[in-house]
């Protein structure tokens, strides 16, 4: 019984660590630079719990949940949180057209200033749908990294927009698990 | 695996978790609910009893009701006993720190009663606070200790024990702090919400609280305890409710609102009283509607709605065909500008009741609506309203063996509330408040002692004088136009309770004169949601089985079959229990 349970444990463990590494050749390690601006795609609630995971992490960020090309000014990376959710784009007075043209222009300015983008999705299932898709689809092929929580990517959604542009992309199993991942993209 | 399986899988694991939690309960007495829920969670299904039932959002609160009904107490005791349990299994809804209202029928005395325990403001409130403070800071309303009314819920749930109850208050607790002591797997639902509402929680919960998972959102399947709650209700169950409003509790609410910037005092809790009130009656067709009086709104409305409903041939329309949602959405944003207009606390200000719940007020805005499009402007106060996207609060029903009822709705406001709990009490404290208009010329201005107008509408309806259904909803102002499309699709559609309950919803509502957007499940037909573009309407899609339209529980009486039928709102974690 006890050989079974160190078993699984070890299952588990080797299972997990090799559901946190991405495909042989994608570096995930050290490849953006501090500070930097994190601001979410959607006005999602988990823009919050990157902040307070980044602060965890060590890394000199700057939340703006509505952030523009201004906010980027001595800014090395951007992270965008992504998922759309209504009762916060509400709160803010925006709705989804209006959001998706704040954070094209937010990538576009970042483009410019050669800052590069990290995204990441933690809402799971519940923080996909049409709306989220569309804006994901579109934001996602920007990134230099995609770090997501798994049961979001449970259709292969995430897996079928980075593979094929060799997008490095992390799965996690829960909120928590995304601060490793994310204090080792920092150099 | 498609998304919607995805969605259902991960719905049945945080209902196997929440059942394998109700072990610790269910090993006093055996379970004896008659057949299993289907697989798919979403699927319209009938809780059957022959005497009984329980039903709620959680399905250890829905176990303490019926524990409760088992050992002899009458529905009272049931629903105190439910309501205290969701408290500790769904404490983000409702609890001690908030309020609501119940309706209770007494079987023998043929009589029905409405105990009112919504929470008041403080005596230092006064019109203008919110808008000195400016109206633009949207979140001290929400999350400071200004947004805390004076909690109801222990002294509404005294009231009905001690008056209709044949249980103490130290019995209906015992469930609650089993709960709270030994914890549960967090379902989906939970963790979701949690996550939604994290940034208040960070700003307000103390560290270590129970209400973060080491000061992250919880993960469905994590597990979550609540000893201080346990160690609060305690206190109540062995010296009363008088330790809340006058002791070492008190004392410790007072002090975390004073502390948040508040203005609740002593004396504010101490003086809180309960009130019993005569039941609102509508009237649609052969059915009888007996519900809560204003402050609390969703009755009223709803009575209102179906007198306008009855002028209209809905069951020819067909259920969510594009005039049936058409004519009530239209209808659905004259009486939004009522509420604007009419609705505050009956205890300070004159609300036109039976003229707005008239059927000849009812024709009057029937004559208004066009057939073809959508109206240019509506009928608007000149103090507007904010229309919210919040989807909280709870609902649960009971039914005893003796044929009482009650249908009892509670909140704390936002979920989570204000995300502040006093010291060492465990129990969140509401941010009623926030239901309060910010124009101090609003009838529902803030004022001393007055209770906010609330959108919560427990319902009792009867049919030749007995009642067949008790119903209620979650869902902020969304309240009442879900209710009222359950008892359509029951009594013109013909569906049973849980299909009912199921069904696509829809919502409309107007503010300052303007339309709001048509808001539908995205199970609506696509040519239904085409058609009423095409009519002027502006529609907006929302998740299938969305709990901004609420989380409905209800009962059924089937006399012809000699059954009850309890349904249960799969937007939250709505279930049911009978025997």
């Amino acid at each position: 019984m006890k050989k079974k349970c160190m078993v699984s444990a070890i299952l588990i463990g080797f299972s997990w660590a090799l559901l946190t590494i991405p495909a042989r050749g994608q570096e995930t390690a050290g490849i953006f630079e501090q500070p930097l601006l994190i601001t979410s795609a959607g006005q999602n609630a988990e823009v919050q719990i990157v902040a307070v995971l980044a602060k965890r992490a060590g890394l000199n960020y700057t939340l703006s949940k509505q952030a523009t090309a201004a906010d980027l000014e001595n800014m090395k990376t951007l992270v965008l949180v992504l998922g759309a959710s209504l009762k916060g784009l509400g709160a803010a007075g925006l709705d989804m057209d209006k959001e998706r043209e704040r954070v094209m222009a937010l990538i576009t300015a970042a483009q410019k200033a050669q800052v590069p983008l990290l995204c990441l999705h933690l809402g799971g299932e519940t923080r996909r749908g049409p709306q989220t898709d569309d804006l994901i689809a579109e934001v996602l092929l920007l990134a230099k990294m995609v770090i997501v929580v798994k049961s979001g990517n449970g259709d292969g959604f995430f897996t079928k927009l980075c593979q094929p542009r060799n997008i490095p992309l992390v799965e996690v199993e829960k909120t928590a698990d995304v601060q490793i991942p994310l204090q080792k993209a920092f150099k | 695996m498609s998304r919607h399986q995805n969605h259902r899988a991960t719905g049945l694991v945080g209902l196997a978790l929440c059942a394998a939690s109700l072990l610790p309960l269910s090993c006093r007495q055996p379970r004896k609910i008659t057949q299993p829920p289907p697989d798919d969670r979403h699927a319209p299904y009938n809780y059957v009893g022959r005497r009984a039932m329980v039903v709620a959002a959680h399905p250890l609160a829905v176990e303490a009701g019926l524990e409760m009904l088992r050992r002899g107490g009458n529905a009272v005791d049931g629903a105190i006993a439910t309501a205290a349990a969701l408290n500790a299994a769904e404490p983000f809804a409702s609890g001690i720190g908030g309020g609501g209202f119940m309706i209770i029928h007494l079987a023998r005395e043929k009589r029905t009663t409405v105990i009112n325990f919504r929470e008041k403001a403080p005596q230092l409130a006064s019109p203008r606070m919110f808008k000195d403070r400016g109206e633009e800071e949207k979140e001290w309303r929400t999350s400071s200790g200004l947004a805390v009314a004076v909690p109801g819920a222990l002294a509404g749930w005294d009231l009905a024990l001690r008056k209709y109850g044949t249980r103490t208050m130290a019995e209906a607790l015992t469930g609650a702090i089993a709960i709270a002591e030994h914890g549960f797997a967090v379902s989906p639902t939970f963790s979701s919400i949690n996550k939604d509402e994290y940034e208040r929680l960070v700003k307000n919960v103390p560290e270590g609280s129970c209400y973060l998972n080491e000061g992250l959102p919880y993960e469905a399947g994590e597990r979550f305890r609540n000893p201080d709650l346990a160690r609060t209700l305690r206190l109540v169950a062995a010296s009363g409710v008088k330790e809340f409003y006058q002791g070492e509790i008190g004392r410790k609410l007072v002090a975390a609102v004073q502390a948040k910037g508040g203005i609740m005092t002593a004396e504010d809790l101490a003086s809180y009283k309960a009130l019993e009130l005569e039941p609102l009656q509508g009237k649609y067709k052969d059915v009888t509607i007996l519900t809560a009086p204003p402050p609390a709104s969703g009755g009223l409305h709803l009575i209102q709605f179906l007198n306008i409903i009855e002028r209209w041939p809905v069951r020819t329309w067909g259920q969510n065909s594009v005039p049936y949602v058409h004519h009530m959405s239209e209808a659905l944003r004259f009486i939004f500008a009522d509420r604007e207009r009419y609705l505050g606390d009956p205890g300070f200000v004159s609300v036109p009741v039976h003229w707005l719940i008239s059927k000849d007020y009812a024709a009057a805005v029937a004559s208004r609506l066009r057939d073809d499009c959508p109206l240019e402007s509506y009928p608007y106060a000149e103090c507007k309203q904010e229309e919210k996207d919040a989807a909280n609060t709870t609902h649960l029903c009971v039914l005893d063996g003796d044929g009482n009822i009650v249908a009892l709705t509670q909140s704390i406001n936002d979920f989570f509330g204000t995300g502040i709990v006093p010291e060492g009490t465990g129990f969140l404290l509401n941010d009623h408040m926030d239901d309060f208009a910010s124009d101090e010329q609003s009838i529902n201005a803030p004022g001393p002692g007055h209770r906010p107008v609330s959108s919560m509408g427990p319902l009792i309806l009867f049919r030749s004088g007995r009642p067949f259904l008790a119903l209620g909803s979650p869902g902020g102002t969304r309240i009442f136009s879900s209710l009222t499309q359950i008892v359509l699709n029951v009594t013109e559609f013909g569906m049973g309770l849980d299909e009912a309950i199921e069904a696509p919803r829809f919502f409309s509502f107007s503010s300052g004169g303007k339309p709001g957007p048509i808001a539908v499940e995205a199970r609506f037909p696509e040519e239904v949601i085409s058609a009423l573009r095409a009519m002027g309407q502006e529609v907006e899609v929302r998740e299938a089985y969305d709990k901004y339209f609420g989380g409905a529980q209800g009962i059924m009486v089937l006399r012809d079959k000699k059954i009850i039928h309890g349904g249960a709102d799969s937007r939250r974690d709505g279930v049911g229990a009978g025997y």
